[in-house]
């Protein structure tokens, strides 16, 4: 985004009107799209959120009966619970996670890029496929984990089929796909100037204070836009839990997640009005939580800044 | 050696030596990490490959091979002291209970092979042997008609001692009427492969995965076209051109990438509802083809940023257009770009569920992923034929991944997400 603000230095009066155009023309795809798959889409979304539509009889305008019923819904709390639970160790368990594998993936070993390619390896496998592997190694009886554990004399929950260890699950299987961030970070990493490091350790720093005054402050517009996109993602969990479960969310709805909450109102229940109220329940919670980091971003040091 | 204690204090303040062993503490966690993170996708090729009785087995197999050994009591023991009572059990077998203080104790059955070692109304000790198996037997292999074979152990009286039910590609190592002794080694089940074969065309399912296969790389590949063409398209007008709301629009782009699919999802099913797309591919693709998601512009107009600009005034100074400086003077340019977008496209189309999973209903549109997950509804407990399913469909992308690797990599590193 730097290079933009430098090119619009140039009064807006004294851009080509032709060049304006042509601008548009390249960017009408994605207007078009803007239009008819995003903008669209979430009026209609916020106007099906006051009305009940079963997708057979008209719409009908009901007010806000929809955020009324959502109150008072105990599978919309369960649901949200769920979600919070399954957010609120995932994300930064696995940021704190990727972060760590970042590091040792910055050594100058022989065998680093083979061992990048390990790591990253299983987030490109993020999908139905790894979510059968992981019931697998989740079996109570047979399963690698309960295996691993009983060597090591804990005799293993029933994971999946357990309402208290369902969500675990979940978590210790998302910690599989650090790859994707470390990746991220590795890039954040590899940005930081040596000379930062080599100034500390003139001044004798050990590699904790290095790590503490040098690479996490360097680190953190990254881990910040990470922790964004993580708790965005996290809050749209679905593909695992649906395999995982046929579509079900259980044992006893441990695992129902929002969004497959939403699902299941509006393709298995046809249940469209309500459905979208959820989807913008769901889109609010995002919205403030996404605010509420960017509130309290202070943490955050822009290099940009100190260069001012 | 001598100077070795003394110089202790010595021997950690070395700098150097200090972080010459912290970082191999550090590559040995790396490594046992990875090994970790490498164990499920090693442990379902291994499961893929075992039959059925191999995947329940505790300690689990590493190597999907195993032996079959000719392996039984060959003596058998009075678990209690009392009186033998000998009665007739089915098969020509004899049961042996042992009476104490008028109850049955304990009992034993001697199977039609076997020979007592003690009369009836003997008293036994707990212990005692009391009946044996013969040590040796006579090979009898005899062909399923689905072409499994049983082979049979049998004494020299004709009674069976041993039955095994073999899977194919097992490699036997006895001919039929040999001699074979307790202990002997009889065949070796080798990897099964036929998992393979039976997990691409399931018997409970109306399709096969040659099915699954086609409509993926169908949707794959025009969704593909789709985000590369759109989102060049896009990011060169982002990057190259001034108009009035440039800025604020790019940063309407990027916001978007914060919105869950789920709001814009019921409407969008809606509308394409109305268009009569339910049950085709058309809303997997054609959405591609209106600007190609946030994340790929934002990354091709990072990369077009990186080009210097005299490169399109000497294009227009040569007469060529705005489509002919995208096409001939920087589309070769921004090449390693697009490369990473269509990669990062291949996974996430190959992999998608949700979006499948709304717009297919007939089996026959099915994409991998939705094939996938109906095959583990039908298959729940045949772990071998779900590794097997999965394996097919993980190839690919692993293939792809281990080819594009590089720009997995880059594409990340360049796309500059600190912006």
């Amino acid at each position: 985004m730097e290079g933009t603000s430098q090119k619009l230095k140039k009064p807006l009066m004294k851009m080509s009107t032709h060049e304006a155009i042509w601008g548009y023309v390249f960017l009408s795809p994605w207007i078009l799209g803007m239009i008819f798959f995003i903008g669209g889409p979430i009026i209609a979304s916020l106007i099906l959120a006051f009305c009940r539509w079963d997708l057979i009889t008209p719409p009908e305008f009901i007010g806000l009966d929809n955020f009324i019923k959502i109150v008072g819904d105990p599978k919309f709390w369960k649901s949200l619970y769920n979600t919070f639970y399954y957010t609120i160790f995932a994300v930064p368990i696995g940021i704190v996670g990727s972060i760590i594998v970042a590091l040792l993936m910055n050594q100058k070993w022989k065998s680093v890029r083979l061992l990048r390619t390990i790591y990253y390896l299983p987030s490109v496998t993020a999908g139905v496929a790894s979510a059968i592997i992981w019931m697998w190694l989740f079996n109570p009886d047979f399963g690698l984990i309960n295996y691993f554990m009983g060597k090591i004399g804990i005799k293993g929950p029933l994971w999946l089929a357990s309402e208290e260890w369902s969500k675990p699950a979940l978590i210790i299987m998302s910690l599989w796909g650090v790859g994707g961030n470390m990746i991220i970070y590795l890039a954040g990493l590899q940005g930081i100037s040596r000379q930062l490091y080599e100034a500390a350790e003139i001044d004798g720093a050990s590699i904790w204070e290095k790590f503490w005054n040098i690479t996490l402050p360097m680190l953190s517009p990254v881990i910040f836009f990470n922790l964004i996109m993580s708790i965005v993602w996290s809050f749209q969990i679905f593909t695992q839990v649906y395999v995982m479960t046929q579509g079900q969310g259980g044992p006893a709805d441990s695992t129902l997640v929002l969004v497959l909450y939403i699902y299941q109102k509006a393709f298995k229940f046809h249940q469209m009005g309500y459905a979208s109220a959820l989807a913008w329940v769901l889109f609010v919670i995002i919205l403030i939580a996404t605010l509420i980091q960017f509130r309290f971003s202070k943490w955050v040091y822009y290099e940009g800044e100190l260069k001012k | 050696m001598i100077s070795s204690t003394s110089k202790n204090t010595g021997f950690w303040a070395s700098k150097k030596r200090q972080e010459k062993i912290i970082s191999l503490i550090l590559f040995i966690i790396a490594w046992a990490g990875a090994f970790i993170f490498v164990v499920p996708l090693v442990w379902m090729i291994t499961t893929s490959l075992k039959t059925p009785t191999e995947i329940f087995t505790i300690p689990p197999k590493w190597i999907p091979v195993s032996y079959i050994q000719l392996d039984y009591e060959t003596k058998l023991i009075a678990k209690a002291s009392g009186k033998i009572q000998i009665s007739k059990g089915e098969e020509g077998s004899r049961i042996l209970d042992i009476i104490k203080d008028g109850k049955i104790a304990s009992s034993v059955v001697v199977p039609a092979v076997g020979s007592l070692l003690i009369k009836n109304k003997q008293t036994v000790k707990a212990g005692e042997v009391v009946a044996e198996l013969p040590t040796t037997g006579i090979t009898k292999i005899i062909k399923n008609n689905d072409g499994t074979l049983i082979l049979k152990i049998v004494s020299k009286a004709g009674f069976t001692i041993q039955e095994y039910n073999l899977p194919r590609g097992t490699k036997l190592k006895v001919m039929e009427g040999e001699q074979v002794r307790v202990g002997q080694q009889l065949a070796t089940i080798l990897p099964q492969w036929r998992n393979y074969i039976e997990a691409w065309a399931p018997k409970a399912l109306n399709e096969t995965f040659n099915t699954y296969l086609l409509n993926t790389c169908i949707i794959t590949f025009f969704a593909i076209l789709g985000v590369v063409l759109s989102s060049t398209f896009v990011a060169y007008g982002f990057a190259r051109f001034r108009f009035p709301f440039r800025d604020p629009l790019f940063l309407l782009m990027i916001s978007t990438m914060m919105i869950p699919v789920q709001v814009t999802m019921i409407p969008t099913f809606i509308l394409f509802k109305y268009l009569g797309w339910i049950d085709t591919f058309a809303p997997l693709i054609v959405p591609t083809f209106f600007g190609g998601g946030a994340f790929n512009i934002f990354l091709v107009r990072q990369f077009f940023m990186t080009i210097p600009y005299e490169l399109d005034d000497a294009a227009k100074i040569d007469g060529c257009n705005y489509f002919q400086i995208l096409y001939i003077i920087l589309l070769p340019l921004v090449k390693p770009a697009l490369i990473t977008i269509a990669i990062f496209g291949f996974v996430y189309n190959w992999n998608d569920f949700l979006n499948p999973l709304i717009y297919l209903n007939s089996s026959s549109k099915y994409t991998l992923a939705l094939g996938l997950q109906t095959f583990t509804t039908m298959y729940g407990s045949y772990y071998h034929l779900m590794m097997a399913a999965s394996t097919i469909v993980l190839l690919p992308v692993l293939i792809i991944f281990f080819l594009g690797q590089r720009y997995f990599i880059e594409g990340v590193a360049t796309s500059g997400l600190k912006g």
